[in-house]
This record gives C-alpha cells, structure tokens and sequence, in this order.
C-alpha cells in the first residue's frame, strides 16, 4: 500500500520537524542553555547537517545531532548535494546538485525555507556554494553550457540574495568550491566534463578531451590567481572535491573516466603558489578499493590529517596531510558525507544506506552512532558541521 | 527468434560503456537478507571454491619453472612444443583466477606483476627491445627479476620468449641471444611460480578476514559488505571482457580493428583466456569450479537456488557460453575471416546483455549492486 505508507511518511516527518525546533539547544531559555554548555562538550552541542532522500523520490535537507538523532527534514523541490553554511548566521545554503535549478536558503536551527534563488535560463547550478568569511556574499559553482565554460556565481546575501556578478572559473565543470584562508580567494574544482541540459545535464560529453584544473580566483575580481592540472597522461582524473586546511593546502578527490583496472592516483594536495598539484596513491589492496572514485574530502581539525570518502569502494581513506602520505582506511558501507569533528583525526560520516559513524583516523576506530532515527533517511554525498 | 535475442543486446552494448560512470538508477530496493546467508557465500566461494583454483595455477608454474631448466640446457622443437603447452596449461589457470580481484591477489600490485595487460603505451616492446640490446644480468637471475618492470617479469614476458617465432629460432638456435633469452624464461618462471606461491599463503589470512566480518572488523564491518568484493568481482570481470578483452581489439569499426592489441595475441589464445575467465565468473554465481564447491552454493543462494530467476539467469548465461565456444581460440584467426569482425562483436553484445543480467538479476536481488551514493554520486 504505497499511498498509506507516504502518509505515514510525512506525518512522522512532521513530527520530527517539531521536535528539532525543541531540540535545538538555541531555542531553550538562556540560563539553561547556559548551564547544558557547562557540562557538554562542544561536540555533544554539535549539529550536522546534509542533503538527504528517503525512498520514494523524496528528498530534504536534515540536521541531526551528535548522537544520530534527527532534527528536522525540510523537503526539497528536487535532490540536493552539498550545503553551504552563513557564518555566524541563522543561513545555510542547499543548492540543487547539477544540473540544478534551485537554491534554498534555510534556517539551520530548524530548516524553514528563508530564501529561493533561481538559477539563470542559460546557467546550471553545480550543488556547491560558499560563504564569504562576513557571510555577505554567496558563491555557486554553475554551468554556461551553451558556451561550455563554468562559472562562478555571487549572490548578495544583505539584499535579498540578489545576483550581483559572474565570474568565470577558468574550466569546464565546476563542482566543489573553498575560500583560502586569506578569505579573499577562492579555489575551485573544474572537473572537466562538458554536459548540457539536452543531453540530461549529467553525462559528459567530453571525456576525450577533457581537461580538469585547481584555479583561484580573486573572490571579488574575479582574477585568475593560480592554476595547476595533473599531467596530460591524467586528463581523464575529474577533480571534482577540495577541502582547504589552515596552512592553505588543498586536499583534492578525483574521479575517473577511464579504465576500471587503470592504475591512476586518485588524490592530490596542492599548496597554490608554493607547490605543483602533487599525487598521492594508497597501497594496492586500498587504492584498488577506492574504486576509481572519491566522493568527499574534509581536513580534520588539526589541519594534520584529511579524509577521502570512497563510495563505490565503501572505505574511507585517511592521509597525513603534512607529510602528504596514506594513513589508514576504514571500511564504511556507501559512506561518502564527511565532516570534521572538534577533535583530532576526528570524522562523522554519513552513508546513503542510513548510517553514520563516528570515525577516529588515528586510531582506525569506527563507531555507530547510536540513534537509530539516522536511519530511515539516505543521507546524500556531503556533510557539514554546525557548531554552537 | 533470433531479433529478439540479438537486437536488443546490441542496442544495450552501447550502453554499458556508461555503467562505470555510474550512471544507473539504483535497483529496487529488497526485503533485508540476514547477514548469515552472505557469510554462508563467502565461506564457500573463498575456503571451499577457490584454493584449489589457486593450488592448480601454482602447480602448473611450478611445472614450467621445473622444466625451463632443462629445457634451455638442449634446446628442441620437441621441448618448446612442451614448454608451449605448459604455458598454455598455467595460462588456463590464471584466467580463472584472474577475475577474483580482491585480496591477495591485488596487494602489491600482485596481478599486474603475473600479467602485465593491457599495456597501453607498448611499455613492454620498449622495453624487451631494450632487454635484447643490452641483455642485463638481473633478468636471468630468478632471485632478482622481481625487482625489475612488471611488464618484464609475468606471463605477457614469457610469452614473447615461447612464441615470437624470430625469439624460437633463436632460442632453439642456441645463439647468444637464444641462450640469454631461455635463462630469462627461466626466470620468468621460477618469478610466476614465486608469486603464485604467495597467492596460496596469504589466501586463507584474507578469507578469514571476510569471513570473520563483523562490527570491530575495520575491513568488512558486515558480512553482506564482504560480499560485495564477489559481487564486485563478477560484474567488473565482465566489464573488463567488454571493455579491454573485446573493445581495443574491435577498435572503432572493422578497418580499424587489430587482433594485436587482444590479450596473448602472441600465443593465439585470446579468445580462449575470455572463455576460462567466463567458466570462473559463473562460479562466483554458481558456487562450482573444476570440481571444487558445489553448485547451487554461490552466489545464487542468496536469490534461491533454482527458483524461476535462476533457472532465466542460467539459460542466459548458456548463450554467452555458446557465443564464447562457438569461436576458436584465436581472435587474430577470426578476425582474417570477413565475418570475423561480426562474431566477435556478437560475443560482445552477449556478454554485455550479461551484464545487464548481472546488475539487475543478481545486484538488485542481493543487495550488493551499490548504495545511493555509489550508484549515484557526484
């Protein structure tokens, strides 16, 4: 009976809805929240936050807490992808994977819908967006796809997240975009694959051809600042995901468009200005379980170490971002959200199969997390921590 | 009804070439298998199917590392045509092991290092040319040739020295260049039997790791996750018969197609490697191979044993079977043919309506084809 089991679905959804806007420690009176600060710690204050589906075509953004436990779902028009967090604000942002039409602008405490942006006839969302560090501009990643060039977009937060500018991103398909430390560039992921609406928006075109790069902008001129690629034998790496650490190195995924059984490496670091793009491979029993695909990077807190998810594969790779070697792996089902806890070496990872791991890299431990409310949702490729 | 069987398979083998992208829509979900019935698949198919496969591929390299020796000391055509035949033997053995790509057999660049395929930039016949020229003592010595290139030291190695009929002469010459290349087959050997010694060691480590699957296991936190490597397995061999074994010899049309560019196209066995490496791929489904296992025990359990799926699945599986036997060993023998080029994309098209079969059939049913993100990533 599938119409009796949507109703359900919602009507539960609902439920959870109210309960986050109770949950939420923010919304409690102040002198408690005050007094539950002083005996947690600030990851158990900790709220996460992705892209999600449930069965049925459905698709929300949902935060859940330290422990699994859902906070609210906020349906959305269509499937998300990452989500791009306001600085000390109430704003995040939920921009519709590529080639997406939507953005929602949403309140992180409990998902209301704040703002709806709409990308351009003639541009595609790419899923990703950042914040300036003031939380005044908002940057996403988009398609030109009748001229086959990717774009930067900037979007005024203060004035109702007007589109103000364009910027181009010196590449074809961008996906993943970080600010550098200096607050004042950007770095982005030009994958390298042409696609267009007519051909679903989705497959590449291009794979001949394709020429993925690292560049950085100038976020308020648009400048191109630096730019590297892997060597031409390589060309068929999309690199696709960025994480930036405090020092400015840039931890890349790349995902493959060739052979299955094609010894390729499939992460990079980079340190713009200072150093070439620089591949890293995993020993042979890993780095053939990465499965020619990497879904996500993230730095943990230190800056010392990063994660790689690999879906495909089901593992997640730990490296060593100083000395720019493997780690360790862990296996993890579909795993592919990432975030950062408030710890060394620390991750939460998310799976489109319903789980979520506490993950301790330095250590290779792997823990469930133990509300199992995480588990009627397919939590989608990224995962952002909110701390309060 | 030879538009229906054909046809549509055609029409699909354009479209598996996107499967690797992952451009497909998950299956179905199904109702939840215990994770006991996954273990049970495992246990089978890694302790009770594929030692002996592995013992059976260390024999005959430890034959054909046993008779180099003496072999190159009087040099015959009589003792090459039996070194060619234990070439041949040992070559049977590793295609059916080859598809399991897991474990053992991938730490340390292990498969690369016995069969260094495809070669895409000709690494190899730079290489060797280089190796006759200057003829430098490591390739001779079995104790050091697994320190040289790995597209110098596996079975693609051998079979230059065995079957390039220039190098034959040579060799059976007893020339200088026929001596150094007999001891280097002579290394070759004692290196394939070397390596292949290793796949039986550290086989059983690796499949109590599967089987001892579990939530403290870092490796297979269940045992449904283990299964996905067979599963895996299965699947990605098939794609590498489409994609590598058949596609670049086809090339992009018949005027473009070249026999040379099949594996062991040398020794005139490509076709023959496709048929082993299918014999084994239906064992990962089946649970039986040579003798070893028992049907009905593999990976069907998990879709029940003769159930209406099965009983499809086999009677597809036969077809490919068929497009597979029907044609000699050679791919550079029908490919000289007119209908040549026809054939062998005939066998292409079966194996990729195989897969087909194999995602929705097998993935969906048991829940190892791939989650949301994997199927679907960006």
């Amino acid at each position: 009976m599938p119409l009796t089991e949507t109703d359900f679905n919602f009507g539960r959804r609902d439920v959870l809805r109210l309960i986050g806007l109770g949950g939420a420690i923010t919304f409690l009176p102040a002198g408690f929240a005050r007094a539950a600060a002083d005996v947690t710690a600030p990851e158990d204050r900790a709220v996460y936050i992705s892209a999600s589906a449930g069965n049925h075509d459905d698709f929300y953004v949902s935060a859940f807490n330290a422990t699994g436990k859902i906070l609210y779902e906020q349906p959305l028009p269509g499937r998300g992808h990452d989500i791009g967090l306001r600085p000390n604000h109430v704003d995040v942002a939920a921009v519709e994977r590529r080639p997406g039409l939507y953005a929602l602008i949403l309140n992180r405490h409990t998902g209301e819908v704040r703002a709806t942006l709409k990308s351009p006839e003639d541009r595609r969302f790419y899923g990703h967006s950042i914040y300036s560090n003031d939380g005044r501009y908002l940057y996403i990643t988009e398609n030109d796809f009748e001229n086959a060039r990717g774009v930067v977009s900037v979007w005024d937060a203060q004035n109702g997240y007007k589109r103000v500018a364009e910027f181009d991103s010196y590449g074809m398909g961008p996906h993943e975009l970080h600010l550098l430390p200096d607050g004042e560039s950007i770095a982005i992921a030009n994958g390298g694959l042409k696609t267009h609406p007519d051909f679903d928006g989705r497959t590449p075109l291009n794979i001949d051809t394709m020429a993925p790069n690292l560049t950085v902008i100038d976020r308020k001129t648009g400048e191109k600042l630096y730019q590297t690629r892997l060597k031409d034998d390589w060309h068929k790496l999309s690199i696709r995901h960025i994480d930036v650490a405090r020092d400015g190195t840039i931890a890349t995924g790349f995902q493959y468009h060739g052979g299955l059984n094609d010894e390729v490496p499939l992460v990079g670091v980079w340190k713009p200005g200072k150093t070439d793009l620089h591949a890293l491979e995993a020993p042979d029993n890993v780095q053939y379980r990465m499965r020619q695909y990497c879904g996500s990077v993230r730095f943990d807190a230190s800056g010392s170490v990063f994660a790689i998810s690999c879906p495909r594969g089901g593992v997640i790779t730990f490296w060593d971002a100083h000395n720019h070697t493997f780690l360790t792996n862990i296996a993890a089902p579909d795993g592919c959200g990432l975030a950062a806890t408030d710890r060394k070496g620390e991750f939460v990872g998310t799976s489109g199969l319903g789980d979520g791991w506490r993950m301790d890299a330095l250590n290779r431990k792997r823990e469930e997390l133990p509300d199992d409310s995480l588990k009627s949702l397919k939590w989608d490729n990224h995962l952002r921590r909110i701390a309060i | 009804m030879p538009l229906l069987k054909t046809g549509p398979r055609r029409v699909l083998a354009g479209m598996i070439v996107t499967i690797t992208t992952g451009l497909l829509a998950a299956p179905p979900a199904q109702a939840d298998l215990p994770d006991e019935q996954y273990h049970d698949v495992i246990v089978h198919l890694l302790s009770n199917v594929m030692p002996p496969q592995l013992d059976a591929l260390h024999t005959a390299t430890s034959s054909l590392a046993d008779d180099m020796p003496a072999f190159c000391k009087k040099p015959d055509q009589s003792g090459l045509d039996k070194m060619r035949e234990g070439f041949h033997t040992a070559m049977d053995r590793w295609q059916e092991v080859q598809p399991w790509r897991m474990g053992p057999m991938m730490a340390e660049g292990r498969d690369q290092l016995i069969e260094y395929w495809p070669d895409k930039h000709g690494t190899a016949a730079r290489q060797f040319r280089l190796l006759l020229r200057n003829k430098p003592p490591l390739y001779t010595n079995p104790e050091k040739i697994g320190e040289a290139s790995a597209a110098l030291q596996g079975f693609p190695a051998l079979e230059e020295v065995l079957f390039n009929p220039k190098l034959a002469d040579e060799i059976l010459a007893a020339s200088k260049d026929g001596a150094y290349l007999c001891q280097y087959g002579v290394a070759i050997s004692a290196n394939l039997e070397k390596l292949t010694g290793e796949l039986v060691a550290e086989w059983p480590a690796f499949a109590d790791a599967m089987m001892n699957a579990g939530p403290k296991s870092m490796d297979y936190p269940t045992s449904k996750f283990a299964a996905t490597d067979l599963y895996r397995a299965l699947h990605e061999g098939m794609l590498i018969i489409i994609s590598q074994k058949l596609a670049r010899p086809l090339g992009e049309g018949p005027d473009d197609a070249n026999a040379k560019r099949a594996e062991s196209w040398r020794s005139e066995r490509s076709l023959r490697n496709i048929s082993h490496n299918l014999k084994s791929l239906f064992a990962i489904y089946d649970g039986e191979l040579n003798g070893a296992g028992e049907s009905g025990k593999g990976m069907v359990a998990l879709i029940g044993a003769d159930s209406l799926l099965d009983k499809s699945f086999r009677l597809n599986w036969q077809q490919i079977r068929d497009a597979s036997n029907a044609l000699p060993d050679s791919m550079v023998a029908v490919l000289a043919k007119p209908d040549g080029y026809e054939k062998i994309q005939d066998l292409e098209n079966q194996v990729a309506y195989g897969v087909m079969l194999v995602e929705n059939d097998i993935g969906g049913h048991t829940e190892l084809g791939g989650g949301f993100n994997a199927l679907d990533g960006d």
